[in-house]
């Protein structure tokens, strides 16, 4: 298959994502392979398993794409760290993880607000006293378009059952 | 009668009638703000309109279809940042013109010549739509699996940087559909014994996952970019120019509503290819092509709004989605039981109608908040993007959770994201993992029912893809798709052209 557009210079990590890919393809078929094997063509599995070899066959077109495209001098893991995985992006999902873990327990308001308290903070660097107002304001908003306007029941929590 | 009162039902309840212009109000505002887009307010309103009736979700959603389509244009004129992929040839001409002190004209112009392509696109709709309908009634198994497949095809074609990305998403979508039990002998696919993916993944949490949360990691690599400031004069345009343009604005309405209806284009395309056809027709603009020339600013902005009306028609008629947006939509009906297809129009017609009206009464509610209010847009569009990801994070669990109050579908919804975020970064599409997501159980139910029709022969299985008119016709079509991917498709054509 022709790869028309691609750019030029391969991006930092694309080589190692390219055989994940792969991995993750030979996998997926297995796994469907396991469904039914080869029992018959209408079987639960053969719809799997054509979906998993389209994968297998277009990740290794993608990879000797990458592979034929120039490695940049610089690259390295410094790089990949700096464009692909940033500090910000890992300190983002990090705090995205404790929302989801925590959501349950806290339930929608106090969760929300942890969360958008520390997002702000971190994120839009104004200090603490405005990333407070802007999380009052910004949740105010939320749960009264979504709760009071718009019925939608919100997580309430099993630590702060009947709070809000 | 009947079909008038159904048309008018959006326009004479007081409460479908807020919701569609606060849907088209948060639609113009969802897509100027970069970073935001249609398709990802889409699948978290999904979330929190599932316990709604289906009217009033279907209405707050075609409102943020409609203004959203229209929204990212604003940006693309004040800021030269388009709001949305489909804004992108009116950011060519629209920002020279502000660059001159008319951005206001030309944000006035824009809205009109929207409206005027909004209109032609359902007007289409509504004459099209039952006449494909009832064609589509004679689609049997074997069809539905080619357009499914032409479907993903399509956008994995055109919306990624290459076609092997656009068909690794689409397969990795059409996985994820499989997962549960399987519909005909319940037997696990991709369980792993556990009873929580024996119901399969919910499909809106890779929809907010992967548009949602995905979009937004993305966008922590721009958050220091710095916001732009424009002043703004007049904005109602002169009749003159409305009038001097309608030519231009009715052929590229046409462009972009049979654009907007082939499975798997949208707007995007729509819009520059009327902008190709604007510059290629326009003998002698007033303003050369990207200076500011307004023809070129009228063609796509009519286009991208014509194809609104235009997407529809394969998801209301086939079961199969015009672009991303009407893929969520897809799933919104989903969720309330509802089955697009053929016999969407025989067993539910008013919801049809409906839509229909309700699309119209969303492009009047454009043309009032289009011409209005637009000194309080320029200040919302210059939100920092640090608040604006947050936000989102939060819609997008809250979103998630809130569909079965189940904390499981929120780690999946997380996993999407960060997977998105990475296949986004290499260069895939998430479009395609979605409309795979969507269509692949379909699929899978109609290969299996065409191959128990043939009795599992392969021969007669294959055979049937030919011996049947409609089959072969979009066997060729699939055939010629797949083709113009590998690098025969050039010679072949060159060959062709000589011949001639």
């Amino acid at each position: 298959m022709s790869e028309p557009s691609s750019p030029t210079a391969r991006r930092p990590g694309e080589v190692m994502f390219c055989l994940l890919l792969a991995v993750f393809s030979v996998t997926a078929f297995w796994q469907s392979f396991a469904i039914s094997g080869f029992r018959g063509l209408s079987e639960p599995g053969v719809f799997p398993m054509l979906a998993s070899a389209t994968m297998l066959v277009s990740s290794l077109l993608i990879l000797k794409d990458v592979l034929s495209k120039p490695a940049s001098p610089d690259a390295g893991f410094e790089r990949f760290r700096q464009e692909v995985v940033p500090l910000r992006l890992v300190g983002v999902i990090m705090l995205i993880l404790a929302y989801v873990v925590a959501m349950p327990l806290l339930g929608f308001v106090a969760g929300s607000a942890g969360f958008l308290f520390l997002s702000f903070w971190y994120l839009w660097r104004k200090g603490p006293l405005v990333s407070a107002v802007l999380t009052a304001v910004s949740l105010a908003v939320i749960y009264f378009i979504f709760r009071q306007v718009f019925q939608v029941v919100l997580p309430q929590g099993s630590l702060m059952q009947g709070l809000f | 009668m009947e079909v008038l009162g159904h048309l008018a039902i959006s326009w004479l309840d007081p409460w479908l009638l807020f919701l569609t212009a606060a849907g088209t109000l948060a639609g113009i505002y969802v897509g100027a703000i970069p970073g935001l887009s249609v398709t990802m307010a889409t699948s978290i309103l999904i979330s929190f309109t599932f316990k709604w009736q289906v009217n009033e979700a279907l209405a707050l959603i075609a409102g943020v279809f409609v203004g959203g389509v229209y929204g990212g244009s604003r940006t693309a004129i004040l800021l030269n940042i388009p709001g949305a992929p489909s804004a992108i040839a009116t950011a060519l001409e629209g920002y020279p013109m502000a660059k001159r002190g008319e951005a206001g004209e030309a944000i006035g112009l824009t809205t009109v010549m929207s409206v005027f392509g909004g209109f032609v696109g359902i007007v289409a709709l509504a004459l099209f739509a039952p006449l494909i309908s009832s064609f589509a009634i004679m689609f049997n198994s074997r069809d539905y699996l080619l357009l499914g497949m032409i479907g993903i095809l399509l956008v994995g074609t055109l919306s990624g940087e290459s076609f092997a990305k656009g068909a690794f998403a689409g397969a990795l979508g059409v996985l994820i559909g499989m997962v549960g039990l399987d519909p005909m002998t319940a037997e696990g696919r991709f369980t792993f014994g556990s009873i929580t993916l024996m119901g399969g993944i919910p499909y809106v949490a890779a929809m907010i996952g992967f548009f949602g949360v995905a979009e937004a990691l993305s966008q922590l690599n721009n958050l220091d970019l710095p916001v732009i400031k424009q002043k703004i004069d007049r904005i109602i345009p002169k009749f003159s120019d409305v009038k001097r343009y309608f030519r231009l604005a009715l052929r590229a309405s046409g462009i972009g509503t049979i654009i907007g209806a082939l499975p798997g284009t949208g707007g995007d395309i729509a819009a520059l290819l009327a902008y190709d056809d604007a510059r290629r027709t326009t003998k002698n603009p007033d303003v050369p092509f990207g200076e500011g020339c307004k023809e070129g600013l009228v063609a796509p902005e009519v286009a991208n709004n014509a194809a609104v009306g235009g997407s529809f028609v394969p998801m209301l008629t086939l079961g199969i989605p015009g672009d991303a947006v009407t893929a969520v939509i897809i799933g919104a009906l989903f969720i309330h039981g509802l089955k697009p297809g053929p016999l969407l129009l025989v067993e539910t017609p008013h919801l049809f109608w409906f839509t229909v009206g309700n699309l119209a009464l969303a492009n009047i509610f454009l043309l009032i908040f289009g011409l209005t209010g637009i000194r309080v847009f320029t200040k919302i569009v210059e939100c920092p993007k640090a608040i604006l990801i947050s936000l989102i994070i939060v819609l997008s669990a809250v979103g998630t959770y809130a569909i079965q109050n189940n904390p499981s579908h929120v780690y999946w919804m997380l996993g999407f994201g960060v997977a998105g975020y990475f296949l986004k970064t290499y260069g895939f599409q998430v479009g395609p993992i979605i409309l795979g997501v969507i269509l692949g159980p379909m699929m899978d139910a109609n290969y299996r029912r065409a191959m128990i029709g043939a009795r599992g022969d392969v021969g007669t299985f294959l055979w049937d893809f030919v011996s049947h008119p409609i089959s072969l016709v979009l066997s060729v079509a699939f055939a010629l798709m797949l083709l113009s991917q590998t690098p025969l498709w050039r010679p072949i054509i060159a060959q062709l052209r000589r011949g001639r």
